[in-house]
C-alpha cells in the first residue's frame, strides 16, 4: 500500500552520515518510512544497506543526522528505542540459537524477564509457536519441539522470519535477503505475509538482490549507491533494466550466450547411479570446456551432489565406490563465505593464494615476489574495492570477498571448478563480472559446474541439470535453459523408490540419546564392581561409594556450566582446593567469616565471566591464570595441611535415610536441580543459548554478560559444594590435594554427554558419569591392578568411550560428512 | 592512541618484552644489584618452557580448540629415554628422545583426527597413558644423565649458554616453517576455518597430525635437555613447566581459537615467565604470596595483551 499524500511518516531518517575512520559508509542518506508501506531497498554490495539498517535498529549510532519518530526528532536513539517503537529485523545470517527448540527461540523473545515464572509457560509457548507458523506459513510442517539444528536451512529461515513477526507492537519490519534459501512456493507465502502486514499498517523494508521479487512485493523502491540515495521510484513504474541501470550495473542484461566455444566431447566428471541418503540415482557428465548448471528447489540434493564430486578429487581418474569419477583437478568455490569461504584473519593476498601455495613456491620456501605478483594480477583483474592486497579480507564487502574466493578457485588452475551458489548476496555489477570471468575460464578449456539458487543465473550455462528430491528431473541445453523450464522441472514429480521416512524406533532414539553412553558405562562398571565385591551392594557399601563420589559430582557439574557457555575451566582443581581451605580453616573457625569467604569466591567466579566477556580473553587462559590466585590465597590461609571439617557439615553428610543412602539422594537432587534449571526454567534457556549463539540471545533482549555471569556463578556454587564434600571426605584442608579434579571433571563432563563446543548441558548424564568414573577407580583397585596401570586404563576408557560416541553420532549426521 | 593499539596488535611480542623489562627492574630493586648475569641465567632457564610453549603454539594454531595437555608427560618420558639411551651413545639418545616425542604426538593426533575425540580430551587421556609408561620406564631405565651431554648443555659460546643458542636456532627454524613455507600457511588456514581449508583442497588431517608431530619433536628436545640440565629425570620433571609454557604461549600472541601465532612473542613470553619466577624467588616471599602475585600479574598481562587480538567467531 503506497503512502498517502499528506500522511505523517512513522520514522524518518534525516541526512544520515556514518563514517568508519576515513571510510564514508553513508553520506546524507534520507529515508521516510510510512506505516503500511513496503519499501524495496536495493543497491550494490557495499552500498551501505546493512549499515543503514543497523542505524535503523539502533545497533550503530549515526555520525551525523537524526532519526525522527512520528515527526519528532529522537534523542539518544539506540537499540532499546528501536525495540520500543516496534522495529524488528530478520537477519541474513540467521540469528537463532540452533541448540534450542523452535518454540524456545520464540519464547526467548516474548517470555517475561521477571523473577517469578508462570507455571505452564512452556506449553503456552509451544502452542503459540505452532499457531504462528501455521498462520504465516501454512503447511510448513515444522515441529516446534525440535531443535533448530535439525531443521533444513529453508525451515530455519522461516522460523527466523516468524520470530521477527512476533515482536509486540510491530511497526517496521526489516527483511534482509529473506528468500535467499527459500523455494519459490515458500517465497510466495512470504510475499503474502508481507502484503498482510502492510494491510495491517506495518511498514516493511524489503532488501533483496532478486529484482523480480522486489517488483512484486514493493510499493516503492529506494536505491542506495556508494552510501548515498540514488533515486526512489514507485514500483509500478519500473522495469528491471531500469533498476539495473539505477544501481550502476552499466551493462545490459546478460549478453546473449556465446555459442562459439563448442564444448568438446571429452568427459571431465562422470557419475553413475550415484545414490545416497539425499541423492537418488544421479547420472551426469561434465564435458571439457562447458559451463554446466545445476538447479532446482533449494535442498533437493544439490549440495550433496557437489560434495560427492569434490570428494572424488582424492582418486582422480578412478571410479569411486559411490559411482563418481573425476578426470582432473578440482577447485571449489563456496557461496557461504562466512562458514566455508574466507579466512578471516588473512589479507586479500593470502585468501587468494590459499589454494595455490604450490604455485608460488620456490624449492622449500614461498617466493614472496611470486605471491605478490599472483595476488596483484587477480586484484587488478577483478577490480577489488580495497586499499590493496594487504587489506584484511573482513574489511571488504560481501561481493568483494566473493571475488577473492572465485579468484582463489580459478587461480588454482584446476581443470574443473565447482561453484556453489557463488553469487548469493552479491550485487548485480559484481555478478556481471563473475559471469564474464566464467566465460573466460570456459574459453580456456576448463569445465565449470555452477549451482545457483537464482534460476535466472542458470541461463548463462551451456547445459543444465534440474534436480528435485535428490533426482535429476530434466537436462536442458542451450536456448532451452529458461526460468520457466527450470521451474517446471523443479516441481516435476519424482518416482520414489525410497520408502517414506521411517519413524525413529524407540531403540534407535535411545541409542542416539546423550544419556545412553554414561548410563551404559555406569551399568557395565557397576555390575563389574558388584561381581567383584558383592558387599558394595549393601546400604553401607553404596553409601561409602557414592559419598566418596560427591566431590567429583559437584566438580563436574560446575565444569559443565562453564563448558555449557562454550568455555573451559582449567583452574577448578585449585579452586576446589581454595574452597577446601575456606571450609576447613575459616568456616570451622569462624562461620561468619567462612561464609563471607565463600560468597566472595562465587562472586570472583562471576567476575571471571565479566573479564572474559568484556575484555574478550579466551576462558582457558583466564582460568589458568586465575588458578595461581586461588592457589596463592589457599597457601596464605593454610601453608601446611591442617584444619578440620565443621561438625555440622559432616553430620549433615552422614544423615541416615531409610532404604536409599543419603549420598545417593544428594546426587540425585543435585542432578535434577541442575536439569530443572537448564531444561525447564526460563533462564536456563538463556544459559544454554549463549553457548550457541550469544548474538541471538542479545538480540532477543537478554544480557549476554548477565547470562555468562550466571553460568559462572552456578559453576562457583557447584565448586563450593564440591569443596565442602571434599573437606568432609578428607576431614581437613590442603591447598594442594585436589588438583586432579580439573582433568577428571572435564573427562566426566564429556562422558556425561556434553560438547566441548558449548550449548549442551546434560546434568543427569554428568552425575551418572561421575559415579562411573569413581567406580572405575575402585574397580581397578579392587582387582589389584598395579597402580602404575590405573591411570593408563582410565585414559584408554576415556578414548574408547568417546570413539564409540563418535561412531554412533556419525550414523545420525552422515550428511555432514 | 589507535596507532599504538595497531602496532601492539600486529607485534604481539611487545607486551612480553615490556613484562621482561618491568620484571628485570623489579629483580634489580629486590636484589639491590644490577646484574647482567640474571639475564643470561634466565635465558638459560627458560629454554624448557620455551620449547614447550612453541610446541603448544603450533598445536593451538591448528584451531578447533586444539591444545596439548600431555606435554609435561612427553617431556618427562623423553628425559628418561634420553638418559637411558645416552648411556650408550649421546647422539643416539637425543635422536631417541625426539623419536619418542614424535610417536607421542602421532598417537594423540591420530586419535584426535580419526576418532574425532576433542584434542583437549585426547591429550588428557594420552597424557595418562604416557604417565603410565613413565612409571614403567622409571623403574627400569636410567635416570642419570650422561656426563658428556651434561657438559654440553652447560657449555657456553661467547658467554651464551649452549641450550640458549640451540633454542634460538630452533625458533628461527620454526619461524621459517610457519611463515615462509606452504605448510605454515596451510596450518594457519586450517586454524582459521577447517571447513574452508578442506574446500581449498588442504588435507586438514595431515596438517593437524604434522602439527602434533612438530610439538612432539619440541617436547622430546626439551626432555633431553631438561633431563641433562636438572641432573637427571624424575617423575614430576615436566610439571614445573606446564603452566609457564601455556601462559607463555598465550601471552606471546597465540590466538586461542587458532589461526594466529607468533614465534617471537611466544619465545619472549617464555623468557618473561622465567624472569617472573626468578623475581619471586629473589624477593624471598612466602610461597602463597608468590603464587598470588604470579596469578594477578598473569591475568593483568592477559588483559592488556590478549584482548581484542583473540576475537571469537
Amino acid at each position: 500500500m503506497e503512502h498517502k499524500e499528506n500522511q505523517q511518516s512513522y520514522l524518518q531518517l534525516k541526512s544520515i552520515d556514518k563514517f568508519f575512520g576515513i571510510t564514508k559508509a553513508l553520506q546524507g542518506v534520507n529515508l521516510d518510512i510510512y506505516g503500511g508501506e513496503v519499501i524495496g531497498l536495493i543497491g550494490p554490495n557495499g552500498a551501505g544497506k546493512s549499515t543503514l539498517m543497523k542505524i535503523l535498529t539502533g545497533v550503530l549510532q549515526p555520525t551525523n543526522g537524526v532519526l525522527a519518530i512520528e515527526g519528532k526528532d529522537a534523542e539518544h536513539y539506540n537499540a532499546r528505542t528501536a525495540k520500543e517503537i516496534g522495529i524488528a529485523c530478520a537477519y541474513q545470517d540467521l540469528s537463532l540459537c540452533t541448540n534450542l527448540s523452535v518454540y524456545e527461540n520464540f519464547a526467548l523473545l516474548n517470555v517475561s524477564h521477571g523473577l517469578v515464572e508462570k507455571p505452564g509457560w512452556r506449553k503456552a509457548a509451544k502452542k503459540h509457536a505452532t499457531e504462528l507458523l501455521e498462520q504465516y506459513f501454512p503447511g510448513s510442517g515444522i515441529d516446534v519441539s525440535r531443535t533448530v539444528d535439525k531443521l533444513s536451512l529453508a525451515d530455519q529461515q522461516i522460523v527466523e522470519i516468524c520470530k521477527t513477526l512476533m515482536t509486540d507492537n510491530l511497526k517496521i519490519l526489516i527483511l534482509d535477503e529473506p528468500t535467499s534459501a527459500l523455494s519459490s512456493d515458500k517465497a510466495h507465502q512470504l510475499h503474502e505475509v508481507v502484503a498482510k502486514l502492510s494491510k495491517k499498517g506495518v511498514a516493511v523494508i524489503y532488501i533483496s538482490h532478486k529484482l523480480d521479487e522486489i517488483g512484486i512485493v514493493a510499493d516503492r523502491i529506494a536505491v542506495l549507491r556508494n552510501g548515498q540515495n540514488h533515486g526512489e521510484i514507485s514500483a509500478s513504474a519500473v522495469d528491471q533494466d531500469g533498476l539495473v541501470e539505477m544501481m550502476g550495473g552499466g551493462k545490459k542484461k546478460q549478453a546473449a550466450r556465446q555459442e562459439s566455444g563448442k564444448a568438446s566431447e571429452e568427459i571431465m566428471v562422470e557419475t553413475k547411479n550415484l545414490t545416497s541418503k539425499e541423492l537418488d540415482c544421479v547420472d551426469l557428465v561434465v564435458k571439457k570446456g562447458e559451463i554446466l548448471g545445476i538447479s532446482g528447489l533449494a535442498g533437493s540434493g544439490q549440495q550433496e551432489l557437489l560434495q560427492a564430486i569434490y570428494s572424488a578429487r582424492k582418486h582422480i581418474g578412478v571410479m569411486g565406490r559411490n559411482g563418481v569419477r573425476v578426470n582432473s583437478t578440482i577447485s571449489y568455490v563456496s557461496g557461504d563465505r562466512t562458514k566455508e569461504g574466507v579466512f578471516p584473519l588473512w589479507d586479500i593476498r593470502n585468501n587468494i593464494l590459499a589454494a595455490n601455495f604450490d604455485r608460488v613456491r620456490g624449492k622449500v620456501l614461498l617466493d614472496r615476489k611470486k605471491c605478490d605478483e599472483s595476488a596483484n594480477y587477480w586484484y587488478d583483474k577483478l577490480k577489488f574495492r580495497a586499499e590493496g592486497i594487504g587489506s584484511n579480507i573482513m574489511s571488504l564487502s560481501g561481493g568483494n570477498q566473493q571475488k577473492a574466493l572465485i579468484a582463489r578457485g580459478i587461480a588454482s588452475e584446476a581443470d574443473i571448478i565447482i561453484l556453489n551458489d557463488p553469487t548469493a548476496g552479491v550485487d548485480i555489477g559484481t555478478k556481471q563480472d563473475i559471469y564474464a570471468l566464467l566465460e573466460e575460464v570456459k574459453q580456456m578449456g576448463k569445465s565449470v559446474i555452477l549451482y545457483s539458487t537464482e534460476d535466472a543465473e542458470i541461463e548463462i550455462c551451456d547445459r543444465a541439470y534440474i534436480m528435485h528430491e535428490g533426482a535429476i528431473t530434466a537436462e536442458l541445453t542451450g536456448a532451452d535453459i529458461t526460468v520457466s523450464n527450470i521451474v517446471t522441472a523443479s516441481f516435476k514429480k519424482v518416482e520414489k523408490k525410497k520408502a517414506e521416512d521411517k519413524k525413529k524406533s524407540i531403540i534407535s532414539q535411545m541409542v542416539s540419546s546423550r544419556l545412553m553412553l554414561p548410563i551404559l558405562t555406569l551399568l557395565v562398571i557397576f555390575i563389574a564392581n558388584a561381581v567383584n565385591n558383592p558387599n558394595m551392594l549393601s546400604y553401607v557399601g553404596l553409601r561409602m561409594k557414592i559419598s566418596s563420589t560427591l566431590p567429583l559430582i559437584f566438580a563436574a557439574l560446575g565444569q559443565m556450566f562453564i563448558i555449557l557457555s562454550g568455555d573451559c575451566d582449567m583452574g577448578n582443581g585449585y579452586s576446589i582446593g581454595l574452597v577446601n581451605v575456606l571450609v576447613g580453616i575459616l568456616l570451622t573457625g569462624n562461620p561468619l567469616v567462612g561464609l563471607g569467604g565463600l560468597v566472595i569466591f562465587i562472586a570472583a567466579y562471576m567476575g571471571m565471566a565479566a573479564l572474559i566477556h568484556l575484555r574478550n580473553i579466551p576462558a582457558i587462559v583466564v582460568t589458568l591464570g586465575a588458578q595461581f590466585v586461588w592457589y596463592g590465597i589457599a597457601l596464605i590461609l593454610c601453608p601446611t595441611p591442617g584444619g578440620s571439617c565443621p561438625q555440622w557439615l559432616s553430620d549433615f553428610l552422614r544423615i541416615r535415610t531409610p532404604v536409599i543412602p543419603f549420598p545417593i539422594i544428594l546426587a540425585a537432587v543435585a542432578g535434577t536441580a541442575c536439569w530443572y534449571l537448564l531444561a525447564r526454567s526460563r533462564y536456563g534457556m538463556v544459559m544454554r543459548g549463549i553457548g550457541n549463539n550469544p548474538t541471538s540471545v542479545e538480540r532477543s533482549g537478554w544480557s549476554y554478560l548477565r547470562a555468562k555471569a550466571a553460568n559462572y556463578g552456578m559453576a562457583g556454587l557447584m565448586i563450593v559444594f564440591a569443596g565442602m564434600a571434599y573437606t568432609s571426605t578428607c576431614n581437613g584442608a590442603d591447598a594442594n590435594s585436589s588438583v586432579n579434579f580439573c582433568m577428571m571433571s572435564i573427562a566426566t563432563v564429556i562422558l556425561g554427554g556434553c560438547e566441548m563446543a558449548g550449548g549442551v548441558g546434560e546434568p543427569i548424564g554428568v552425575v551418572v558419569a561421575a559415579i562411573a568414573m569413581n567406580l572405575i577407580n575402585s574397580l581397578l583397585t579392587a582387582m589389584k591392578v598395579d597402580s602404575n596401570y590405573q591411570t593408563a586404563i582410565i585414559g584408554l576408557i576415556l578414548i574408547a568411550v568417546l570413539a564409540f560416541k563418535f561412531l554412533i553420532h556419525r550414523k545420525g549426521t552422515a550428511k555432514n560428512e | 592512541m589507535n596507532k599504538i593499539k595497531e602496532i601492539t596488535q600486529k607485534n604481539a611480542f611487545i607486551w612480553p618484552i615490556l613484562g621482561c623489562i618491568v620484571l628485570y627492574i623489579a629483580i634489580t630493586i629486590v636484589t639491590g644489584s644490577f646484574s647482567l648475569a640474571v639475564i643470561s641465567s634466565c635465558a638459560k632457564l627458560c629454554v624448557f618452557a620455551m620449547l614447550l610453549a612453541l610446541g603448544q603454539m603450533i598445536v593451538v594454531t591448528s584451531g578447533d580448540g586444539a591444545i596439548d595437555l600431555s606435554q609435561k608427560y612427553i617431556l618427562t618420558l623423553t628425559a628418561y629415554v634420553s638418559c637411558t639411551v645416552m648411556e650408550k651413545n649421546i647422539v643416539l639418545g637425543l635422536i631417541a628422545a625426539i623419536a619418542v616425542g614424535v610417536v607421542c604426538g602421532l598417537i594423540s593426533s591420530v586419535i584426535n583426527v580419526y576418532l574425532r575425540v576433542p584434542a583437549m580430551i585426547t591429550t588428557l587421556a594420552t597424557g595418562y597413558l604416557f604417565y603410565t609408561v613413565i612409571l614403567l620406564v622409571s623403574s627400569r631405565g636410567s635416570s642419570i644423565p650422561a656426563g658428556g651431554f651434561v657438559k654440553f648443555v652447560n657449555a657456553s659460546v661467547l658467554g651464551i649458554n649452549m641450550m640458549t643458542l640451540l633454542c634460538i636456532l630452533v625458533a628461527v627454524l620454526l619461524w621459517f616453517v610457519l611463515y615462509r613455507t606452504k605448510y605454515g600457511h596451510q596450518l594457519h588456514a586450517v586454524g582459521q576455518k577447517r571447513e574452508a581449508a578442506r574446500l581449498v583442497g588442504i588435507n586438514v588431517n595431515k596438517i593437524v597430525i604434522v602439527a602434533f608431530v612438530i610439538d612432539g619433536i619440541l617436547c622430546g628436545l626439551a626432555g633431553a635437555l631438561c633431563g641433562a640440565y636438572c641432573g637427571g629425570a624424575n617423575q614430576d620433571l615436566g610439571t614445573t613447566y606446564f603452566l609457564p609454557s601455556i601462559a607463555a604461549a598465550f601471552v606471546g600472541g597465540t590466538n586461542a581459537a587458532g589461526g594466529k601465532s607468533s614465534v617471537v612473542g611466544v619465545s619472549i613470553g617464555a623468557l618473561m615467565m622465567t624472569f617472573m619466577s626468578t623475581f619471586l624467588n629473589a624477593a624471598k616471599l612466602d610461597i602463597g604470596v608468590q603464587r598470588l602475585i604470579q596469578g594477578v600479574f598473569l591475568v593483568f598481562l592477559l588483559v592488556v595483551a590478549v584482548s581484542d587480538a583473540g576475537k571469537k567467531k
